[in-house]
């Protein structure tokens, strides 16, 4: 009898203790409650507008329900043994919309900005099946992540303005991107305006060279060679430095009249001055007095204008479908 | 001797003005002639897009006057909100083409107003030569201008402006641009007023024709700037200076459209601020005459200071307080290159507003290119007033070609003159004769040998006999080393590499720049033979034809101006792009789903929609391929609405196959351009709904259009029209003929006098407020 009372006891004791361990538990997983969550990071957000999390502090405040917030989170690499170099740039477009929202009048807590690096919270990698860095991801209010909550960077790219888009896509919030004014060209301009202000004063008593036309010539015959190899265009759309062909090799001209690489342009810039000099040399070789070199010098330009010219010419050529004529060479 | 001299003198004074002439009249003829592919081709007929809307109002112009121009409310574009014209166009071509056509009907010379119209752009062409040749001389030599000049007339960097039937406004605006610079520089070597003013209507003229007047107005300030700033300041300068600010500053303000942007736009403050620049310096020249070295000194830093200060608060107040405008952004986007792309789609989805890549440098000017750095580089050696000029333009005008295409325009003008120096210098020095002559420069020499080589470019070989027989006698070694074997071997090289060039040219003006583009002509790969797609026509026809005289065609804004030239039909947007808002909202109307733009449809009025569709023959230039820009635009207004990654696949990619994106396969663009495409078998082989342009098969080919009907769609299928259906048409639950009759069953039915009552056998009962048990 003692026996059966005593088991009783002793799975009563049991089954208590496992019931205030559920009830524990059960404690345990609703953790801070909403109220308390909104609260906490509206807290973090004072000191940062970015937050940082890590593997807990995700699963705490992004993937446990229940949220009345939206999260934009941004998982990256930024350590620098991982040699992540756009995931640096990624976050500073990051940093700049986190900052232009948390001083807006629109701020409010139904959006926070947070990153997770993958060496605080490589779970969360493993949780989201990541394996590549950045990734920008919005989780909703309500509900799960669907697939266009991840941003498309390989096509937007990741500037702050297209980060601003996606978050309004997204979140029905608008942000103004605002920029903290970059005052590195102005330090740059002001340090060469410096430098070229100490130099004349330096040189004040004899500033002859300004008046220099070869000086002044060759800059500005230089301009126009960048001009017209298309530097501004390279400037403008940013080609890559050479292609790869199919079976290997590099191709340093592009086949379409419609693009160019680098190089190219480098190249085209080669042929154009060389052309350049040769008519200057075959001008010069006039205008000086008459005297042996002028014969050697008028060939050399006759030369560099023609080989040169023909070399321009078959490049052209080669770029322009059907295009029949050549010089010299094909 | 001195009456020898002066026969000779006189004589050659006479050879070089019959052969300036001669050379300029080739150049105008030549210039002419290559402008006349297309005509040839196909036939007398007005061009591309915005050529259509000049011609249409040259037409409204001379059939109702200049006052009812100047007033015209044009109602048939922009619906509902219809455009003022006469305050929203540059009038100088309209005004130019207008008075020729009055002037040969004057003189009974019964001449249709679009011949005037097609050909006015290779008759001005002649004039643009003439003035670069004047401009040339004035800067060089009249050998640099000759060469200058024929260049011009053939370079395909102004013929692709200026082709016939391109009757738009920069066939006109280079020749006044070259004239009012020309006018200028005369201006500033004489210090005459008499210049400075003519130089002033030129202007006149060319603000009347085109926007690219504002280059003229901070390229001659520029100008007068450094000039200042390089101490080369003369009375002269502030005579024309002043003169010419004053007058075309009033002249430009008579321009409706203009109006009063030159006193309060930020494009025309360097032109003021300069004049009041060079005001500060002539009156301090003037107190330097008349005080003592030290009070000008302190006169000198406190004015200074003041002035710079009182200008800078001004300019910062009144831009401030929006009196002045700052950049528009056609004009920002050339100084920072990245700011089309991201804040005005409008103007990066227009091709011409591209960037330059080095190919399209050398298509367009081949050897010029090359040749005018050689030009530029002795302008600076040999520098004076004029010259600074010269190489400002060069400077400039290289910058802005780099950044956009369309502006090669203005860089071809320049190159033109400053290749005529390089090969003017050149051949003065091997084709001179004696080596007595080259004492002196030889680059500023007025030789006619270089005339004489000029028209060996144009192929008029004709050799003076006393060339051949100096050559012949003179001794080869006297020349300093330099045999005339060398030289003549020189001399071809130059001419071959001249004659590539003209070659180029024609290749080039035939083969790129010579298509109406309103018809298409394509070669039969099998025989040879020409094709004349003339499907754009065949649909504007119609449509004037077969619609209500007051019926609204929704296109993209691409066909605006063509739909009101040639169909006479109210269109909704049309090129050009004042109402950023309206085009959004035919963007939209094109990326919705069918239902959602009907609405928009009917709040526009709209009855037809016309789409161009290029999937059966491979045009490449189709609404389909426009289809991302019209989607870019809408959101730009409409970003809840329309979203571009919509448009996309997951992977990022722009299809219409079966893995397109479902919002792409169910708008309407997309519905208008392939409906009953997915029927057609274009090839025996290929599948059916194969679309050449994009190859690929098209991903939605079985599918209805509710709420719009194909009304007609052309023989290649390059534009298709579709009716928009009125609400009574859809909205009836209407029954087929073939429906109305009820199906035979096999039904028999089972009652008899017995079981007349019909019961339900196991009806289930229903127990309100509980939960049926299963």
């Amino acid at each position: 009898m003692t026996l059966l009372r005593n088991t009783l006891l002793c799975t009563l004791i049991v089954l208590g203790g496992c019931l205030f361990l559920v009830a524990a538990q059960g404690k345990l997983k609703t953790g801070l409650s909403l109220a308390e969550k909104v609260e906490n990071l509206v807290e973090m957000n004072m000191k940062k507008p970015l937050l940082r999390f890590n593997g807990a502090k995700f699963r705490e405040y992004v993937k446990n329900a229940p949220r009345n917030y939206s999260m934009i989170v941004m998982l990256t690499a930024l350590a620098p043994s991982r040699q992540c170099q756009i995931c640096r740039h990624a976050h500073d477009e990051f940093t700049i919309v986190a900052n232009s929202y948390r001083f807006l009048p629109i701020y409010s807590n139904k959006l926070f900005f947070a990153s997770v690096d993958f060496d605080e919270g490589s779970d969360v990698f493993q949780l989201l099946r990541l394996n590549t860095a950045p990734v920008f991801m919005h989780f909703p209010a309500k509900g799960k992540p669907k697939g266009a909550d991840t941003m498309d960077i390989h096509r937007v790219g990741f500037s702050a303005d297209s980060i601003a888009k996606f978050v309004a896509e997204r979140t029905d919030i608008t942000i103004r991107v605002f920029r903290p004014p970059n005052y590195s060209g102005t330090v740059a301009m002001i340090t060469l305006a410096a430098l070229v202000g100490s130099f004349l004063y330096i040189r004040r008593n004899n500033l002859e060279f300004l008046y220099n036309k070869n000086l002044w010539g060759a800059a500005a015959v230089f301009f126009c060679f960048a001009m017209i190899s298309g530097q501004m265009w390279n400037h403008i759309r940013g080609p890559p430095l050479v292609h790869k062909t199919q079976n290997g090799g590099v191709a340093y001209i592009h086949g379409s009249s419609q693009g160019q690489l680098v190089v190219e342009t480098y190249i085209v810039m080669f042929l154009n001055a060389m052309i350049v000099l040769g008519m200057i040399l075959l001008i010069e070789s006039g205008t000086q007095k008459p005297n042996n070199r002028n014969r050697i010098i008028a060939i050399a330009g006759l030369v560099l204008l023609t080989v040169f010219f023909s070399f321009l010419l078959s490049v052209f050529r080669s770029k322009a479908q059907g295009y029949p004529y050549s010089f010299l060479f094909k | 001797m001195n009456r020898s001299s002066r026969i000779l003198n006189s004589k050659v004074a006479g050879y070089s003005s019959l052969i300036t002439f001669a050379v300029l009249l080739i150049a105008w003829i030549a210039g002419f002639s290559s402008r006349l592919f297309a005509v040839i081709r196909f036939e007398s007929i007005i061009h591309e897009f915005d050529p259509w809307f000049n011609y249409r109002a040259t037409a409204y112009m001379v059939q109702h006057g200049w006052y009812k121009f100047l007033n015209w409310f044009d109602e048939r574009a922009w619906y509902p909100l219809g455009r003022i014209v006469g305050g929203t166009v540059y009038p100088g071509l309209m005004i130019t083409s207008g008075s020729i056509h009055y002037i040969l009907h004057v003189l009974n010379i019964p001449v249709h107003i679009r011949d005037i119209c097609v050909f006015l752009a290779p008759v001005f062409s002649g004039l643009t030569s003439i003035s670069t040749y004047l401009l040339t001389k004035e800067l060089w030599s009249p050998g640099a201008g000759l060469f200058a000049a024929s260049f011009i007339a053939i370079v395909p960097g102004y013929i692709s402006r200026s082709v016939a039937g391109s009757y738009d406004n920069e066939g006109i605006a280079i020749f006044a641009l070259q004239f009012t610079y020309f006018l200028w520089v005369r201006s500033v070597k004489t210090g005459s007023v008499f210049w400075s003013a003519g130089a002033a209507i030129s202007y006149f003229y060319m603000v009347s024709a085109w926007g690219g007047y504002v280059f003229i107005i901070n390229l001659i300030p520029l100008h007068v700037f450094v000039l200042l700033i390089m101490g080369r300041y003369s009375p002269r300068l502030l005579t024309s200076y002043s003169t010419f600010y004053i007058l075309g500053l009033l002249f430009s303000m008579q321009i409706p459209f203009v109006g009063f942007q030159p006193i309060r736009t930020s494009e025309h403050m360097a032109a003021m601020g300069v004049f009041v620049l060079l005001m500060a310096v002539a009156v301090l020249r003037h107190l330097q005459s008349v005080l003592s070295r030290n009070e000008f000194k302190k006169l000198f830093i406190v004015g200074g200071l003041l002035a710079a200060a009182i200008v800078f608060v001004a300019v910062v107040g009144l831009t401030m307080m929006g009196v002045v405008a700052p950049w528009s952004g056609r004009f920002y986007s050339l100084w920072d290159t990245g700011y089309a792309k991201i804040h005005i789609p409008i103007i990066a989805s227009v091709s011409e507003h591209q960037p330059t890549t080095w190919f399209s440098f050398f298509f367009d000017l081949h050897i010029l290119v090359c040749a005018f750095p050689v030009g530029l580089w002795y302008c600076i050696k040999q520098i004076n007033d004029e010259r600074v000029f010269v190489v400002l333009y060069a400077i400039s005008a290289v910058y802005f070609a780099g950044v956009m295409v369309r502006l090669m325009l203005t860089l071809t003008p320049v190159v033109c003159m400053l290749a005529g120096v390089a090969f003017s210098g050149l051949l003065d020095v091997f084709l001179q004769e004696d080596a007595s002559k080259r004492t002196g420069s030889v680059m500023n020499s007025v030789s006619e040998t270089d005339d004489l080589d000029e028209s060996l470019e144009k192929k008029s070989l004709y050799d003076k006999a006393g060339k051949l027989r100096h050559r012949t006698k003179h001794d080869p070694t006297h020349e300093g080393g330099m045999s005339s074997n060398l030289k003549s071997i020189v001399i071809l090289a130059v001419l071959m590499i001249l004659m590539m060039f003209a070659v180029h040219c024609t290749w080039v003006t035939s083969n790129a720049y010579s298509s109406p583009s309103i018809v298409l002509a394509f070669h039969n790969s099998q025989d040879g033979s020409r094709n004349i797609l003339d499907d754009f026509r065949e649909a504007y026809y119609w449509l004037s034809q077969n619609t209500a005289d007051d019926a609204r065609i929704m296109s993209w804004w691409d066909y605006g101006y063509q739909i009101a030239g040639m169909a006479n039909r109210t269109t909704l947007v049309d090129n050009n792009t004042w109402n950023n808002s309206h085009i959004a909202l035919v963007g939209k109307a094109m990326s919705s789903t069918e239902e959602k733009s009907y609405s928009i449809m009917t709040s526009l009025d709209v009855d037809y929609v016309l789409v161009i569709f290029g999937g059966v023959i491979g045009y490449s230039g189709d609404d389909i391929n426009k289809f991302l820009w019209m989607v870019r635009i809408a959101e730009g207004e409409h970003p809840k609405d329309i979203k571009e990654s919509d448009f996309f696949t997951d992977r990022g990619e722009f299809r219409v196959d079966a893995e397109g994106a479902p919002a792409l396969l169910n708008c309407l663009m997309y519905k208008l351009s392939y409906y009953r495409f997915g029927d057609l078998k274009l090839d025996y082989r290929g599948p059916s709904g194969y679309d050449r342009t994009r190859n690929a098969v098209i991903g939605n080919k079985d599918f209805d259009l509710t709420y719009l009907e194909e009304a007609y769609t052309t023989e290649h299928w390059l534009v298709r029209i579709y009716r928009v259906k009125k609400p009574y048409e859809f909205n009836r639950p209407s029954l087929k003929i073939k429906d109305r009759l009820i199906p035979p069953t096999n039904f028999i039915s089972r009652k008899n006098l017995k079981r007349r009552k019909g019961l339900i056998r196991n009806r289930p009962t229903v127990v309100k407020g509980k939960r049926s048990l299963k």
